[in-house]
């Protein structure tokens, strides 16, 4: 295979706007997309409620300024200052850029695009297309890529960087239709594979795959990652499947409702109620099920989202899919009856630490996207932050990757490097005497996760969850991979997305145990307060030999001084 | 408000899965390998497929990702039926069972196998850009982030289902016509240039319409319904169908194809006869010299069984066809109005 | 005797006689009349809805007001006419300005569509109103060792928000009826699938394709006959059946197709002769 200027892993909104914008910015690359999935099926399209962006179509006072805001304000002032500038100024103009090539929004009356109240929003900012945005999002991007021509290369499972040195030179990836190790050389690689929460496993809104390969790879290859405590729970899991109720539901008018009857948000977030900010909402559903609130059910203790109040028709236009998936996941339509809820993991604000264009500290390697770290989300990212995040610094990083791919070197990758990763993965089918389910692995990393690393968190819990993760590991030295064929081989591509679980929630654990306070997502029962002395800065996770290091990095700053955050 | 404690009784029963099993480099041809678990009410076929390859055989293989109905990964065909095993119940599934308790699960038809469940998408990818299945803009590059288009929510509403494909394609799976020629366009494709070819914002409606009228094109869909009743999204896939015939015999004229004119000789027929003259309706379609060359063996045969259709003169009119006929022109003149108001 | 608005298809009108003369033989004696439409046109075949929608509301809506002004409900024979005259009903039901518009015109001939009178296969008639034990007290010759293939066709079962009759997936209507018989249905996986007529004229390789598929499948399966509801499945199983199973790689094998109608009326004792199946291309 040719040398390529650029590789980008991943084909979601972030992988698919820096491709779109690379050969934008310079058509004459060589440029690559690697996917495990086919594009179209990346979890993209599993964001349902939309994407904010100051239009001022509803709220005709709304300005980037008040979304800058209310985005710092709800990372609980983690996030860097200047990568929320950046982030909401290019909001409108990508909002009305995926317009121009033929997203679907829905509309206002007056024919401009439609946007509704969303959590910890000032204004009613959030684009969206009914509660299918990330859906048609993607769909309009890969619809793009196809007609430019975008060389794709769907179900390759990316493996690791090659790095001599300190310089990168491709990567390693398995092409899962033949099961062989292709080494793509490249001058810069761009990862763009989604998030890690999958590693709650069931008690996670997230895809089976979004296993967080990207920052993994990354940090094997000693780049750090930043931030990686803070996972988000969203308040409204269905009880079953820890799937999702997009927020859309609560901002169209939805309420929370006790085994009491009361709308208990009104104790929590006087003012916003329903729409405070995700973490706070999430706190909030899972004290009153602690405290004995909740109902309860063979399948979990749960609460109520209730949408009977805002009529078949509007639940029929606006919220076609969750009607749709709450009928079939939970056996209730929301016509008729309330939304069985509880809080899921459900974002990664952590990720690959980047500067603003998306560069790490390796030269020619980029994030963008959830497996980044900028930060603009911070402690907390905002409902409608995340679509508006992959879209804005996926076409940074296209560019800047376009842009600086004279400065490195073509890489070549020695064949001796794809035999030994080929021997690698072989070495998992070699019969022996005692060998690990990596079914059960995956199973009680999950609940682990939830129990001592999850919404709510305290030091004698932190020290249990990281030695179960630590045992985990080490059983994960003894997984076998049943299948020995080639072709299609599933069994092997979960080993090794269990991998990349394990050695990512060992830098989520060894963070959240760090952090001796409560901010954002992350809730020290041991530290309930915010303590910006000591702790308003990031956390920089490291591999070195062989476990996690933590580091720090400060916040960058801006107009905003530190407040109290309150809703 | 009263609570009272929901109490469920969760059913339990032993469910036989029957996997197609497919390794191509091992096999030389497909079997069906027989699991049998322990299945609650509640459960989806997905969730059983993920069981039984962690804990009876870790080499069923079958693609699955969102588990959420949204990714469309995980189509396979379930007693015979394509759908998403994610959102399929057990439960549904079991009274379309041949053998009590026995669930077949196999690849979707109509792609190439892969491997056990799982079938190459790339021919759909090739169709989707054969027939450009994405919006044109008619802004050019350099202006765009600069404005809103503004878009009705009339327009909006004629292709928001159609945007509900997640390209699962069970549609392609179920398609007749697929079956019988793999060129043909698919639905899932006539589905996606019809929620192109509506949109405002593109500048390529009559380039991409003029590809759906070739061959394996719009015109050779055989009206079966198959991929609607299918489709996991309830999305009316044979609305955009005919919608896209709508909008070739509007822009493209009747005689533009030998689909146009054999749908167009329904019109004239019923307003000249009130009844359709099947004599003639070969030749109004293909010519004559195809209707000698294809069909004169047959009208042979047809001949010596006096199946033949009566030739025109002697179809006769329905009767009342004089009035018939005034309200037909006047309902021509109604569509002409609409026509002339729509344009403006 | 109850009595039914009996819509006369174009087909068995030129091609397919055999249909309504067979029913002529024995609706009585199931205590049925059909009375004839002699009024009403051409439903549009599955082509005109896309031609011209709203002449396809009009041309219906006129139908169905026969049917109305005669107080019955309007029975067919024919899978597609029957698919599209509830397709239009449904869109009248469901849009009051087409309906309108539609009844202003319709005035003219004293006719008015108010969508009082269901649309109905003739098939759901007997299974539904005769009745299923009605029809085997009737049974004169059952027809006990034949092997039978049901084939549905496509427009009696999709799209099934507009048929609504039978589960599209595992329809049973036919198989009962042909069990009162006396017959014996095979399994048959074709029995919801595609005849292809409606792409014979335009894509006539694929269409005769799948009309292969459908043939064999009775074949290998030893069907001494197929029987469908549907004239329109039967010109191309029938009519086209050599053509279909040669461009298969088939020149052997044949298999009789029977219509519904036919079918009926061999179990109520009437001779292949009285019904036409001389007609047939293969027999």
């Amino acid at each position: 295979m040719k040398p390529f200027d650029i590789v980008i892993v991943g084909g979601g909104g972030a992988g698919l706007y820096a491709a779109m914008e690379a050969m934008k910015t310079n058509p004459s690359l060589n440029i690559a997309v690697l996917s495990k999935v086919y594009p179209n099926r990346s979890h993209t399209s599993a964001a349902q409620g939309g994407a904010n962006a100051a239009l001022a179509n509803k709220a005709k006072d709304d300005t980037v300024e008040l979304h800058i805001f209310d985005t710092i304000k709800g990372s609980d002032y983690l996030a860097d200052q200047d990568a929320v500038e950046v982030l909401c100024s290019e909001a409108p103009k990508i909002i009305r850029e995926l317009d121009n090539m033929g997203t679907p929004w829905s509309r206002m009356d007056d024919n401009t695009i439609a946007q509704r109240p969303f959590g910890g929003a000032g204004r009613p900012r959030c684009c969206y297309c009914a509660d299918k945005t990330g859906h048609t999002i993607l769909q309009t991007l890969y619809e793009q890529c196809l007609k430019k021509g975008v060389q794709f290369f769907n179900e390759y499972f990316a493996l690791s960087l090659s790095v001599n040195g300190s310089r990168m030179r491709g990567l390693l990836a398995l092409n899962i239709k033949t099961g062989k190790v292709e080494a793509f050389a490249s001058k810069t690689v761009i990862f763009a594979t989604g998030g890690y929460a999958k590693m709650y496993w069931n008690r996670s809104s997230n895809a089976a795959g979004n296993t967080g390969d990207g920052q993994a790879i990354a940090y094997r290859a000693g780049i750090p990652l930043k931030d990686m405590e803070f996972v988000q729970f969203h308040p409204t899991g269905l009880r079953k499947s820890g799937l999702l109720v997009t927020e859309g539901a609560r901002g169209e008018g939805g309420y929370l409702i006790n085994r009491d009857g009361e709308r208990f948000m009104a104790r929590y977030a006087k003012e916003k109620m329903e729409l405070g900010p995700r973490d706070l909402v999430a706190r909030s559903l899972e004290t009153e099920i602690l405290e004995g609130r909740g109902f309860d059910s063979p399948a979990g203790k749960y609460i109520h989202l209730d949408l009977t109040h805002l009529g078949a028709d509007l639940i029929k236009s606006r919220l076609p899919q969750i009607r749709e998936m709450s009928m079939q996941f939970e056996g209730v339509d929301p016509i008729e009856e309330p939304i069985p809820v509880r809080p899921t993991a459900h974002y990664s604000m952590g990720g690959i630490d980047t500067d603003n264009f998306g560069r790490t500290v390796m030269g020619g390697v980029y994030a963008a996207g959830e497996c980044g770290c900028v930060s603009v989300h911070g402690a907390n990212r905002l409902g409608g932050n995340s679509l508006l995040d992959i879209l804005v610094f996926g076409r940074i990083a296209g560019r800047t990757a376009a842009e600086e791919v004279g400065k490195f070197a073509p890489g070549i990758i020695p064949e001796s490097e794809i035999a030994e990763k080929t021997e690698e993965l072989r070495s998992f089918m070699k019969p022996s005497g005692h060998y690990e389910r990596y079914g059960a692995l995956r199973e009680e990393l999950g609940q682990t996760l939830a129990m001592n690393v999850g919404i709510f968190r305290e030091a004698p819990l932190l020290r249990k969850g990281i030695e179960d993760i630590a045992a985990l590991r080490d059983r994960y030295q003894h997984v076998r991979v049943f299948d020995t064929s080639d072709v299609y081989n599933t069994n092997l591509i979960q080993v090794l997305e269990l991998k990349n679980m394990l050695d990512l929630a060992e830098t989520v654990a060894a963070g959240a145990y760090a952090r001796e306070e409560s901010r954002g997502s992350h809730t020290r029962v041991d530290f309930p307060v915010r303590d910006d002395e000591k702790w308003h800065k990031h956390t920089v996770a490291t591999l070195e030999n062989g476990t996690v290091t933590l580091g720090e990095k400060p916040v960058t700053m801006g107009r905003y001084e530190l407040q109290e955050r309150t809703y | 408000m009263t609570v009272t404690e929901p109490h469920i009784e969760e059913a339990k029963k032993d469910i036989t899965f029957r996997v197609f099993r497919f390794n191509p480099q091992i096999d030389s041809k497909p079997y069906y390998d027989d699991y049998t678990i322990q299945v609650e009410r509640g459960i989806t076929v997905l969730r059983s497929l993920n069981y039984i390859k962690e804990h009876l055989d870790a080499t069923v293989s079958f693609r699955a990702f969102c588990q959420a109905g949204i990714c469309g990964s995980c189509a396979m065909r379930v007693n015979g039926l394509s759908k998403l095993a994610c959102t399929t119940q057990v439960w549904e599934v079991l009274e379309k069972c041949r053998e009590p308790n026995v669930i077949k699960v196999e690849p979707l038809r109509n792609l190439p196998l892969v491997k056990d469940l799982i079938v190459d998408m790339d021919p759909l990818v090739d169709k989707m850009k054969h027939y450009s299945n994405w919006v044109e803009s008619t802004m050019p590059e350099e202006k765009m982030g600069k404005k809103e288009f503004l878009i009705s929510e009339e327009e909006f509403l004629k292709y928001d289902k159609a945007t509900d494909c997640i390209l699962c394609a069970s549609c392609v799976s179920e398609c007749s016509i697929l079956r019988a020629n793999s060129e043909y366009v698919s639905p899932a494709v006539l589905l996606k240039s019809y929620r192109m070819n509506s949109d405002s914002r593109d500048a390529i409606h009559d380039v991409r319409l003029a590809e759906l009228v070739k061959d394996h094109g719009v015109w050779d869909c055989t009206h079966c319904y198959r991929c609607q009743e299918t489709c996991v999204k309830s999305i009316p896939i044979m609305d955009a169908i005919h919608g896209i015939r709508e909008d070739a015999i509007e822009r493209r004229g009747m005689k533009d194809t030998s689909g146009s004119k054999h749908a167009e000789a329904f019109m004239s027929d019923i307003e000249k006869k009130g009844k359709l003259v099947e004599a003639t309706l070969p030749i109004r379609t293909n010519g004559m010299a195809w209707t000698l060359k294809n069909l004169l063996p047959m009208a042979m045969k047809m001949i010596v069984k006096r199946r033949t259709p009566p030739p025109p003169p002697l179809v006769k009119p329905t009767k009342g066809i004089r009035v018939f006929r005034s309200m037909f022109r006047e309902m021509s003149e109604h569509v002409r109005e609409d026509h002339k108001s729509h344009n403006k | 005797m109850k009595r039914y608005a009996y819509y006369l298809s174009c087909i068995n009108e030129s091609m397919t006689k055999e249909v309504d003369r067979s029913i002529d033989l024995w609706q009585k004696d199931l205590g049925i009349e059909l009375v004839k439409m002699h009024e009403s046109t051409c439903c549009g075949g599955s082509n005109l809805d896309y031609v011209s929608p709203k002449h396809f509301a009009l041309v219906n809506a006129r139908n169905i007001a026969i049917a109305e002004k005669m107080g019955q409900d309007l029975v067919v024979s024919c899978n597609t006419c029957l698919m599209t005259i509830r397709s239009a009903k449904k869109k009248l039901d469901e849009t009051p300005e087409l309906k309108k518009e539609v009844n202003d015109i319709l005035k003219k001939e004293g006719l008015e569509y108010r969508g009082t009178s269901d649309v109905r296969h003739l098939l759901w008639v007997l299974v539904d109103d005769v009745g299923i034990d009605a029809i085997k007290e009737k049974v004169k010759v059952p027809l006990t060792n034949y092997r039978i293939a049901p084939f549905y066709g496509c427009h009696i079962l999709r799209p099934s928000k507009v048929l609504g009759h039978d589960n599209p997936v595992e329809p049973s209507s036919l198989d009962q009826l042909i069990e009162a018989l006396g017959g014996k249905t095979i399994p048959y996986e074709h029995k919801n699938r595609c005849c292809g007529f409606h792409t014979l004229l335009v894509a006539e390789e694929e269409s005769l394709n799948v009309a292969a598929e459908a043939l064999e499948e009775a074949i290998r399966e030893k069907a001494d006959f197929i029987v469908t509801p549907c004239p329109l499945c039967h010109t191309v199983l029938d009519g086209y059946q050599a053509k279909a199973l040669k461009q298969a790689g088939d020149e052997k094998n044949s298999i009789p197709v029977f219509h519904l109608s036919e079918m009926v009326g061999l179990a109520l004792g009437y001779t292949a002769k009285q019904l036409g199946i001389k007609r047939h291309i293969v027999t």
